[in-house]
Formats: C-alpha cells, structure tokens, sequence
C-alpha cells in the first residue's frame, strides 16, 4: 500500500466506525483526536479493524502514532507494504 | 465443539461483551440457559401481552452531539444507531419522603431549583458535592467508601442525605444502607446529571438489535445451553462442560453469571470477607386500562419513594418490605404509548429471600403470599398516586425466587454479591468475569461492563513491540 492507500484506508474505518464524521478540510497533519472527536474507545476500534483486516498488531504504546493521518501512513507504511 | 472465546450468559452485559469480540474475531461462541436473552431484563408472554421483566427506564440519557457521554460512546462501540433504538425521554421523576417531595428531569437544573426550594440552607453544600464528583474517575478499580459519608460531609440536612442516596440504592446498590461511593459516582451522573429515557419499542427489539449485530458479526448464539462446569489446568480453563455433558473446548472465557455463580461452576467457594447480606426484590405488574393517564401524575417516570425517614435500605424482616421502593410508570416517556389501550403500572420493594423460600414448601402459601404483596403494594401506590384498582386488567409478580429460577442469580439478589470485582480478575488467567458482579449495574452499567472488559482485557493489546500474528 503507498501513503496515500494508507490515509483512505484509515478514513474508510473512521467512517464506518462513526457514520456522522465529517471529513472536509481534514487536515492529515492535526490530530484526528480533535478535528473529528474521537477518543480513545473510537481509537482502540481502528486498530482493532486493522487487525481485523490485516492481522496488524499494534501495542497500547503505539497507539500514540496513530494520532494523525500523515502519522498513521508512516506508522502503517512497512506494516502493509506488501499488501 | 471447540470455540476460541466463549461468553458466558446471554444478559445485557454478556451480549455487549459477545458484540464487540465478534466484531473483531472470530469464532465467538455465546452460552445462554434459556430459551431467550436478556437475564434480568427480557420479557415474556401473560394474556398475549408481553410483559417486560425489567426495564422501567434506561439512565445515561444525552444528545446525540455529546459524543463522549456512555450511552453515545456505548451505541458506537456497539454498532448500534440512535435511531434504531429510539430514545424517548421521561417526563420527569421525583424521590417522595414524608417531609417533601424533590423533582428531577433530564435538565439537571429542576434538581438545583428544586433542593434551593426545600433545603435552601443545603444549597452550598450541593452544589460543593457536585463540583466534588466532577473530580472523580469512578471506573477505577478502587476498594469501597462509603458514599453515606462522603454525601454527609457535604450536605448536613440527614433528609436530604437520604433523599439523594434513595434512588441510588434502588437503582444500582447491591450493599445495606449505602452505596459504593464509586458506584454513587456513576449512578448520580446516570440518573441525575443525565437522565431517564426508554426505547421506542420493548426490550425485546432492543435484545433483537444487540443479537443481530451478533450474528452479523459471525458469532454463534446458543440458547438452552446452561454451562454446568468450567474444567481447568494449571490455573486456566481448558474447557466448559455443558449441562447436556457436552464439552466445549475453549481459549478464552467471559463469565456474566456472577461471581459466586462462577466460583461455584469452577468448584470453588468465595471466601472474601462478605459486605453484609444479598439484597433481593419483589415486583409488581399492574395491566391497566388505559384511562389510568387521567387518574395518574403525567409528568412522574419514576417515584422512588420512603415512607419512613431514615430511609433503610437493607433485608427485610418480613416477606417484603413496603415502607420504600419505586413506582415506574413507563408511559411517562415523551411520544410513548399514547396509542395503547392499556398500560403497565410497575412497583418494587426490597424482599426478605429466605422467607418466600421458606413459603415454596407448600405451593398455596407461596401463591398467598404473593397474592397479599401484590395487594399491598397496589394499595401503597394507590396512596402515593391516585387509585387505579378499578382499571387493572390484570397484573403479576416476581418474587426473590422467581429472579433466582428465571436468571441463575443466587438468592434472586438483581444487584448480585456485595463484593464487587472492578478489575474483572478472579485468578485464572484466561477467565474474565463481567456484569452485575463486575459492578457495573442497570441496563447502561452491564453492556458497559460487558464492552470494557472485553476491550480492557481481550482487545487491547498490552503487550510492547509490534509483531505480526501468524
Ligand atoms: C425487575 C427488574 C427491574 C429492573 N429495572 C431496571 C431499569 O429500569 N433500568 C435499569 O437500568 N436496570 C434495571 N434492572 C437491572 C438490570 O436489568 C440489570 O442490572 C442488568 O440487566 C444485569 O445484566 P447482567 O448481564 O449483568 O446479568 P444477567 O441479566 O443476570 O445475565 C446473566 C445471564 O446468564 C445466564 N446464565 C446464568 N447461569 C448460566 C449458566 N450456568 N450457563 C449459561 N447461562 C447462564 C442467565 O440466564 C442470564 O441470562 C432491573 C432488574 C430487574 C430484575
């Protein structure tokens, strides 16, 4: 997957996870957390989804790198390169 | 069979756990004795009406913009959109003493007028309170406090104190005259700051819902499928031995049953220093027609009243004890049951379990005694809210020992062993218990238990580095 398959992804598990988010003006260098007010429970959905789909385990302590869209496709990047 | 998780009792909190690991597993076995979910709160048929078991409201009201709040929080983590459930909110309630009456709504702001008008001097001391449990994470696993104690350091007026502790005990204590501060924490935000709503449809629907999501997820829903053993090794279960001697063999269990109603299925006893005695309860159905909107408060979900001030709440002397319990009128909801014709009129009271046992050893007794509660309680309504005898279709009870054969919990205790487990851990390192022993109670509490341990425990992973799985 490249960077950019990477943020759709993340924004397609955020919309199934929250059918009201609204995704204008995202910026992929601010915190999802905040622009789309998320917390933690919403948080531990998307890794969960990514395991689901790509058998990913990411440790509590990572979770921290999941905090913007830019930081998600970094994170993510060598995780799902071959897929 | 082999299942890799395996939930334990199919109630609210273990249809909440079963949701969210199907979400994310695959194969999720759910176990439940009866033909039905819901435990505690399902339904059942009397004269072709269902008649709910529960359910006189649901707490945790909020809008739909309050995204943070646990009703919206749990919904999504649930899958579950507002609108499938419908909430409608109640038209108000009110704890009734001797000595006043204090209204509440889903506007905390009634409560405040409502103390400034019968306690004037107590309003400081309120209003410190409140700005004191705003400071509280209550779902940390923290030991008991008195909340009795914590409410009387803030509030000097002993009226008053028991008229905030009141509908805290009836709707979520599981100990004598008091309530787990923790526990206090939750419910005041559930009952007070929140508020009361009910579904648009019947608990039925609701449990519907959660077991669709279910199955849509992939898991399996067994009914009539009671676990009447939990087979060990070397501190974890290896497997679950059913009531039909079939044997299920499994990696991870969450057990809703209670505590002791676990310990019991591994063999062992609980042998932790007890918080007084299990607290049981009877209840009243009342079908009425329904004309009773005219006899009846309109404004007035729930009444937790006490007839006596000190308000006590612990095991009665007698079979029941009528001085103090609640009045649910479930009609009482904003755009609810207009169209029926008829309507429900809903009582509780503490019960003394030992003695409706003791009634079973002759069948007439038993139905006497339950005859005489259902009258006297029908009277102390009537004298609380207006008189409705002569408009009841038909009514019904629940006894101690009709919760205890319906729902497996012991002593028909609704609130469970008054020794909670916040943590969920009781020694075995595969085995998670959620639910009413968890100590997180009512609707809300136990699909809120059943989702953060599952998450807690089963989801989260704790561990450091990241790794790939297979
Ligand atoms: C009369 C009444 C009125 C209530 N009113 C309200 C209300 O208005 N609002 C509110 O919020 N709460 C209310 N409650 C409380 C609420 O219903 C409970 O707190 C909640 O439903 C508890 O859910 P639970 O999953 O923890 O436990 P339970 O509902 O007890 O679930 C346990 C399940 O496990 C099953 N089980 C037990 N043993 C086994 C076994 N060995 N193998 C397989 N399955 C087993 C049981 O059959 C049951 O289905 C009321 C309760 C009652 C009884």
């Amino acid at each position: 997957m490249t960077r950019a398959d990477i943020t759709d992804l993340i924004v397609e598990i955020i919309a199934d996870i929250d059918d009201e988010a609204d995704f204008d003006n995202l910026d992929p260098e601010k915190p999802l957390r905040d622009q789309l007010d998320l917390d933690s429970m919403d948080f531990l959905d998307i890794v969960m989804e990514l395991r689901k789909r790509y058998k990913i385990q990411i440790p509590e302590e990572d979770y921290p790198q999941l905090a913007t869209l830019n930081s998600c496709a970094t994170y993510l990047e060598p995780m799902l390169k071959d897929v | 069979m082999h299942a890799r998780f395996v939930v334990i009792g199919g109630g609210l909190s273990g249809l909440a756990a079963a949701v969210r690991l199907a979400r994310f597993n695959e194969n999720v076995l759910l176990l439940e004795q009866h033909s039905r979910v819901g435990g505690l709160n399902s339904y059942y048929y009397r004269n072709s009406r269902l008649i709910e078991t529960g359910l006189h409201a649901i707490t945790n009201y909020s809008e739909r913009s309050q995204r943070h709040t646990p009703l919206n929080r749990l919904l999504r983590q649930l899958k579950i959109r507002r609108e499938e459930v419908g909430i409608h909110q109640q038209l108000g309630s009110a704890v009734r003493f001797p000595q006043c009456t204090l209204r509440f709504s889903n506007d905390f702001g009634l409560l405040q007028e409502e103390i400034e008008r019968c306690f004037g001097a107590q309003v400081d001391g309120f209003n410190r309170f409140v700005a004191h449990l705003d400071t509280i994470n209550p779902f940390l696993a923290t030991p008991f406090i008195s909340a009795r104690q914590v409410v009387s350091t803030y509030i000097t007026d002993p009226l008053l104190v028991d008229m905030l502790l009141c509908p805290m005990c009836y709707y979520g204590s599981s100990i004598e005259n008091d309530v787990d501060f923790h526990q206090y924490v939750i419910l005041f935000r559930a009952i007070f700051q929140e508020g009361l709503f009910r579904p648009r449809a019947t608990i039925r629907e609701f449990l519907e819902l959660l077991t669709d999501r279910f199955t849509a997820f992939g898991g399996t829903l067994r009914l009539k499928t009671g676990v009447k053993r939990i087979v060990t090794r070397n501190n974890a279960v290896a497997a679950l031995e059913l009531d039909n001697d079939e044997i299920i063999t499994c990696e991870q269990v969450v057990s809703t049953i209670g505590l002791d109603e676990t310990l019991r299925l591994l063999g062992e006893t609980d042998h932790r220093p007890q918080r007084g005695q299990r607290l049981a309860f009877s209840e009243s159905i009342f079908v009425v027609q329904a004309g009773v909107r005219q006899r009846v408060p309109d404004d007035t979900a729930c009444l937790f009243f006490s007839a006596h001030h000190p308000f006590i709440y612990q095991r009665p002397t007698d079979a029941v004890d009528f001085r103090s319990g609640v009045i649910s009128l479930p009609f009482n909801f904003n755009g609810l049951h207009g169209d029926r014709d008829t309507l429900e009129i809903r009582t509780t009271h503490l019960a003394n379990y030992d003695l409706w046992r003791e009634a079973t050893t002759e069948p007439e007794r038993y139905r006497r005694l339950k005859e005489s509660s259902v009258k006297q309680s029908r009277q102390l309504a009537e004298s609380l809210i207006g008189p409705f005898a002569d408009l009841i279709l038909f009514h019904d009870s629940f006894s101690p020992l009709t919760i205890e054969r319906y729902t497996g919990k012991r002593e028909g205790a609704i609130y469970g062993s008054p020794a909670k487990v916040k943590d969920g851990l009781i020694g075995y390192e595969n085995l998670i218990l959620a639910g009413t022993d968890q100590g997180y109670l009512g609707i809300i509490g136990a699909l809120l238990s059943g989702v953060s341990m599952v998450n807690n425990h089963l989801l989260i992973n704790h561990q450091p580095s990241p790794t790939r799985e297979d």
